[in-house]
């Protein structure tokens, strides 16, 4: 009777460590599992590569307007399952102003308080004026070849030289050089200035 | 019962044979160029009135590069992994040319930055700055590398990378001597114009006003 009483308490704690160990590598589990962490991912840094400096070149330009501009373009396309469409914002700076390597000689002239200066004539300083790397993708659908994207950029272009090379442009830099020229030369000590530009 | 099945022909007709009837016939499965429209309106036009005097230009180049690998990783029973996925290559380089100019600022220049003294003259003159005035992406150089279980770059993933390459040109320009070739360069421009006004070539001096060792670089963008 005793010993059948003792088989019953030791099966009954048997089954209670086994519940009790069963119970604690569930919970361990439970943690670990909800410690895993799978993600899939995707590197989107560029690689380290060189910068080369292709020319160093000693300029003497003078820019005396800033033409800051911004140009949405867009071009579409159908094709067999509906349209395609880019649009891309681009932005560029036009810089109105002389190039002081063009000045003719003789193109300052001075005598007692008085100097006489004769300015090239206002042009755009650099012809690559867009910054094509600040680009924007402003709605993009389908595949689009170089020859579109360089198709846009000349769009872009022809649209800012328009748009910053205006006659009125050109009259406000050249104002801003004679004001700009005439307060340096007074700074210089002369109290007479006198501008012109060549034609 | 009649009626239920005249609105099933009628959404049939509406739904299938009418679109049919009104799509391109001139649509020969070929991708066509048909619109090029520009009918978007310019965005915002500013305009500053400034003097600065470029003195120097560089040129960079820098071929941009992208090797787009998908990876699975994470962390499973308290050890870290990271495995490539087998599931294709997809590269991308971009040539791009950047120009980049350092210019001295002439807006306050005033008679505090002229020191006269009998035939002497000393132009004093603000640290040079420096600005990208533009970049230029070589589109026909681009090449692309895309395994046919991968999708294509986008005009937007380029543009990222783009814009990446400039950051990466910007913060390698302290590497390059700019600043001090900027200031020989402005020596040049500036001395010739002042020896036209009556000065000698030995009389004259061009000062910067800090030490160039403790210039700190900043690039316009």
């Amino acid at each position: 009777m005793l010993k059948s009483k003792t088989i019953i308490y030791a099966k009954i704690i048997g089954f209670a460590l086994a519940a009790i160990a069963v119970v604690t590598a569930v919970i361990m589990i439970g943690n670990e599992v909800r410690k895993t962490d799978i993600s899939i991912v995707t590197d989107k840094k560029i690689g380290m590569t060189p910068e080369v400096i292709q020319s160093i070149k000693a300029i003497g330009e003078w820019e005396f307007l800033t033409v800051t501009d911004e140009e949405m373009v867009d071009t579409a396309r159908k094709g067999i399952f509906g349209h395609d469409y880019l649009a891309k914002i681009y932005y560029g700076t036009l810089r109105l102003g002389i190039n002081m390597h063009k000045v003719e000689p003789g193109w300052i002239t001075s005598q007692n308080d008085t100097v006489r200066i004769i300015l090239p004539a206002i042009e755009l300083l650099d012809n690559d004026f867009i910054d094509e790397a600040s680009t924007r993708v402003f709605h993009e659908t389908g595949r689009w070849t170089h020859t579109d994207r360089e198709t846009m950029y000349n769009k872009a272009y022809a649209k800012m030289k328009a748009n910053g090379l205006t006659k009125a442009n050109i009259k406000n830099a050249e104002n801003n050089a004679e004001n700009q020229f005439r307060n340096m030369m007074k700074a210089m000590g002369f109290k007479h200035v006198e501008i012109s530009f060549s034609k | 019962m009649k009626i239920l099945n005249y609105i099933i022909i009628y959404i049939f007709i509406t739904g299938t044979l009418i679109p049919i009837a009104c799509s391109d016939k001139k649509d020969d499965g070929k991708s066509t160029h048909v619109s090029e429209t520009d009918t978007l309106p310019m965005l915002i036009m500013q305009i500053q009135k400034c003097s600065r005097l470029y003195t120097t230009e560089y040129n960079i180049h820098k071929i941009i590069t992208h090797d787009d690998v998908i990876r699975m990783q994470g962390k499973v029973l308290n050890k870290d992994f990271n495995i490539k996925l087998p599931v294709g290559d997809r590269k991308i380089a971009i040539p791009m040319t950047a120009t980049l100019k350092a210019y001295i600022d002439f807006s306050d220049f005033s008679d505090k930055n002229v020191e006269r003294d009998g035939k002497n003259i000393t132009i004093i003159l603000p640290d040079p700055q420096i600005v990208m005035t533009s970049s230029r992406i070589n589109q026909k150089e681009i090449k692309e590398y895309v395994s046919i279980t991968r999708s294509y770059f986008t005009d937007a993933e380029i543009t990222e990378f783009e814009k990446q390459g400039k950051e990466a040109i910007i913060a390698r320009i302290n590497d390059t001597n700019i600043i001090e070739t900027a200031r020989d360069n402005a020596a040049r421009v500036l001395i010739p114009m002042i020896e036209q006004m009556g000065y000698d070539e030995k009389n004259i001096t061009i000062k910067f006003r800090k030490d160039i060792k403790k210039l700190n670089v900043n690039v316009e963008k």
